[in-house]
């Protein structure tokens, strides 16, 4: 196994590595359904946190990671618009770099802005989103929450529905999830599901209803409502009448399909309330599941071994 | 006087072949098939005759680049017209045309002037100055192209802005008839290019970079072809990277449209497969295409569609390109390595000439845009380069006499450059040192 300092995607991984963060992840689970969530194992670690880009999940999500291992996490704040008026991220990664960090997390509207940081840095780097580059993290819990359900992926049909050509979590997914052997679709409209996507190596689709049957996992993206203003679709009615899920719709996959969403969820418009909140919707599995991988990513960089917190 | 013996002289305006050379009174005093030591001692007078074997070198008539970006003024940090034209003598560019989108923008007579002087000053290559096509480059007004063109604009340009408004357009090509000098359109749909950071294809899309499609290209291409068809002015199409615009301007060749065209070499040895998320040095706009869009400007520029290598040498502050890729400035230096590139890629493996790139880049830009230069024929200025095939170099920032150094090359040792360079006769580089002439003393 290959030791790294930072996590900046899932294109790079090897199957085997992402097994092993995942494998990882299942310890740090069991320790936080425990009543006392807390480990000594990062004391005296700092974990800074650096959001160029609003995010209530994600970054809640890694700073209780961050605490459960006993590290430090610090919020640098950073508002949307210091990308263009405030300090470049080059001088920002000196004085982090001056601060003595141990493991920055970044989002950032810029893809690459995280292996930019990552290349000026001897601290670590995870990703926690980049422009429309990656969402590693995100994209590792969906995968420990398929699996915990399903087991082995191999074979497994897994539709990502909804805005792919700008988002992030598609294309981490569409990585991670072909290394394990799943069988990936990518469905939207073709403003939102251009050709050239096809680089992606994975099957491309206009047509929901026709790619559900036998589908293990939807996973709704989220619509970035100003989309509608770009003119990339007319309206949200017709969005949601051709890409949004509901549970009649999903009996066309004729399985106990699992539905993912990354959150935070545009009810009515990619997914029905119905289904969000019904058995099949895996939406809080996924916070839950979330702060586990996000412990094994922090845990395997900053140096850890897999039996310490057994 | 200067005898270079025995060299290959490539003279796209003649013919090209082993020839001694006499360069005497700033000019050309003979390009022929060995001479005597007598004949040379005859045409030297009472001259002292500096002696040079050209073997293994090869002469060029000095490269004209009809896309540089010097900055000055308003922008020194990034270049200034005596760094750029260090670089250019570095790069075998004995002239420059420069582009107008300094700060303030060349919209005026004096502003023409202050370039073309600051450019006698270095001493180095010579400078043309573009105007713009419209004050203060707004796309509205067009400036006062006659006043311009007295005070020595060679033509005119927006460069780095399109004129979107398709009415100025035309205006601009109907009244710089008057001139004589050509539009040079840098062709781009703003809202199709809009927030876009490289070629839109697969490579982008892979990345989680906004793409800028081919038609954001073609879309102006044809526009401006149609107004030049229309108004039958003279047009210039700089930086064309894709290969529907290379076959709009055949076809508008054939026709017998006034159009000429230029390709960056930039175009030429690299695609958007090269592209990664980190190297901003790669940034450029118009961006780097596909290898379909690569090889069909290869053929244009053999078939002679595009008319001209032109390097687009936009420097810009390291800092600048130090950030994310979608967040640093477009734009590529070339004047340096762009000569030992195309030769190390494209003449080496036999798919470029010597003569057709002397032709493209000296003859060429020559012509269109009413320059001296381009031709070893006796009675010309001597504005010479010898290259030498075989001379190793690696691009740093400390051997860059740009004061920038965004070139993809950087790091890298390029092989084949100029050992000598002559602007009107004066060596100006000399074993790759720079010789600048005193201030004022020479041209104009």
């Amino acid at each position: 196994m290959r030791m790294f300092k930072d996590l900046l995607g899932l294109e790079g991984l090897s199957p085997d590595e992402i097994r092993h963060i995942l494998q990882t992840a299942k310890p740090m689970k069991d320790v936080l359904l425990r009543p006392v969530k807390k480990l000594p194992t990062l004391r005296g670690k700092a974990v800074y946190t650096l959001f160029y880009e609003a995010s209530t999940r994600t970054k809640t999500s890694f700073e209780m990671a961050a605490k459960v291992l006993g590290a430090d996490a610090v919020n640098i704040g950073v508002s949307q618009s210091s990308v263009n008026k405030g300090e470049s991220l080059l001088d920002t990664a000196k004085t982090l770099q001056a601060m003595q960090t141990d493991l920055i997390i970044i989002r950032h509207s810029s893809s690459g802005a995280a292996g930019f940081l990552a290349r000026h840095l001897e601290a670590g780097v995870i990703n926690a989103g980049d422009g429309q580059h990656e969402h590693p993290t995100q994209a590792l819990l969906d995968i420990f929450t398929m699996r915990e359900k399903l087991g082995d992926l191999n074979g497994k049909k897994v539709i990502i529905v909804g805005d792919v050509l700008h988002s992030r979590v598609a294309r981490s997914n569409v990585w991670g999830l072909t290394k394990l052997g799943a069988e990936v679709v990518l469905v939207g409209p073709p403003t939102l599901l251009p050709p050239e996507m096809s680089a992606l190596g994975v099957k491309l689709s206009y047509d929901l209803d026709r790619e559900l049957p036998g589908a293990d996992v939807v996973m709704a993206l989220r619509l970035q409502l100003e989309r509608q203003q770009a003119g990339l679709f007319p309206s949200l009615r017709e969005y949601s009448r051709s890409y949004g899920l509901d549970r009649a719709r999903l009996r066309a996959t004729g399985k106990d399909t699992l539905i993912l969403h990354p959150g935070p969820m545009n009810r009515g418009v990619e997914i029905a309330s119905d289904l969000a909140d019904g058995p099949q919707g895996m939406v809080e599995e996924q916070v839950t599941n979330g702060v586990a991988v996000r412990m094994a990513v922090i845990y395997l960089l900053m140096g850890g071994t897999t039996n310490v917190v057994a | 006087m200067w005898w270079l013996k025995n060299v290959y002289a490539v003279d796209p305006a003649g013919f090209s072949g082993r020839r001694d050379i006499l360069i005497r009174g700033g000019k050309i005093e003979a390009n022929a098939e060995g001479l005597s030591p007598e004949e040379v001692a005859e045409r030297a007078g009472r001259e002292p005759v500096e002696t040079l074997n050209g073997e293994g070198k090869y002469l060029f008539p000095g490269l004209i680049d009809a896309h540089t970006h010097l900055r000055e003024p308003g922008q020194e940090a990034k270049e200034d017209i005596a760094s750029g034209a260090a670089a250019a003598v570095k790069g075998g560019f004995t002239s420059v045309v420069t582009m107008a989108n300094t700060e303030p923008p060349v919209d005026s007579r004096g502003l023409v002037e202050f370039v073309r002087a600051q450019g006698v000053r270095a001493g180095l290559a010579r400078v043309y100055p573009l105007g713009t096509v419209t004050k203060g480059m707004r796309g509205q007004e067009l400036v006062e192209m006659l006043d311009l063109k007295e005070g020595g604009a060679v033509g005119f340009s927006d460069d780095g802005h399109n004129i979107q408004n398709s009415e100025v357009m035309r205006l601009a090509l109907e009244y710089a008839k008057l001139t004589g000098l050509p539009i040079v359109s840098h062709s781009e749909d703003e809202n199709l290019a809009r927030g876009g950071a490289m070629h839109r294809g697969k490579a982008a899309a892979r990345l989680g970079l906004k793409g800028i499609p081919s038609s954001a290209e073609t879309i102006m291409v044809a526009r401006d072809l149609m107004l030049a068809a229309e108004t039958g002015g003279k047009l210039h199409l700089a930086h064309i990277s894709c290969r529907e615009s290379v076959q709009l301007i055949r076809e508008a060749k054939e026709r017998g449209l006034d159009v000429s065209a230029e390709v960056n070499p930039h175009h030429l040895l690299f695609t958007d497969r090269d592209v990664d998320l980190f190297n901003t040095s790669l940034k450029v706009n118009p961006p780097l295409r596909s290898e379909e869009d690569q090889e069909a400007l290869l053929v244009g520029l053999l078939d002679g569609t595009l008319d001209m290598l032109a390097t687009d040498h936009a420097p810009h502050v390291w800092e600048e390109k130090a950030r994310p890729f979608s967040e640093a400035p477009f734009g590529i230096i070339g004047l340096e390595t762009a000569l030992a590139a195309v030769w190390q890629q494209l003449v080496v493996p036999g798919k470029l000439s010597p003569e057709r790139l002397a032709e493209a880049w000296s003859l060429a830009p020559a012509r269109r845009f009413g320059l001296p230069g381009g031709t070893l024929r006796p009675g010309s200025p001597a504005d010479l380069v010898l290259f030498d095939p075989e001379w190793r170099e690696r691009i740093t920032p400390d051997n860059l006499a740009s004061k920038a150094q965004n070139t993809p090359f950087l790091g890298q040792e390029l092989r084949g450059f100029p050992t000598m360079v002559w602007v009107g006769g004066e060596t100006v580089l000399r074993g790759r040192r720079l010789y600048p002439a005193g201030e004022g003393v020479r041209r104009e």
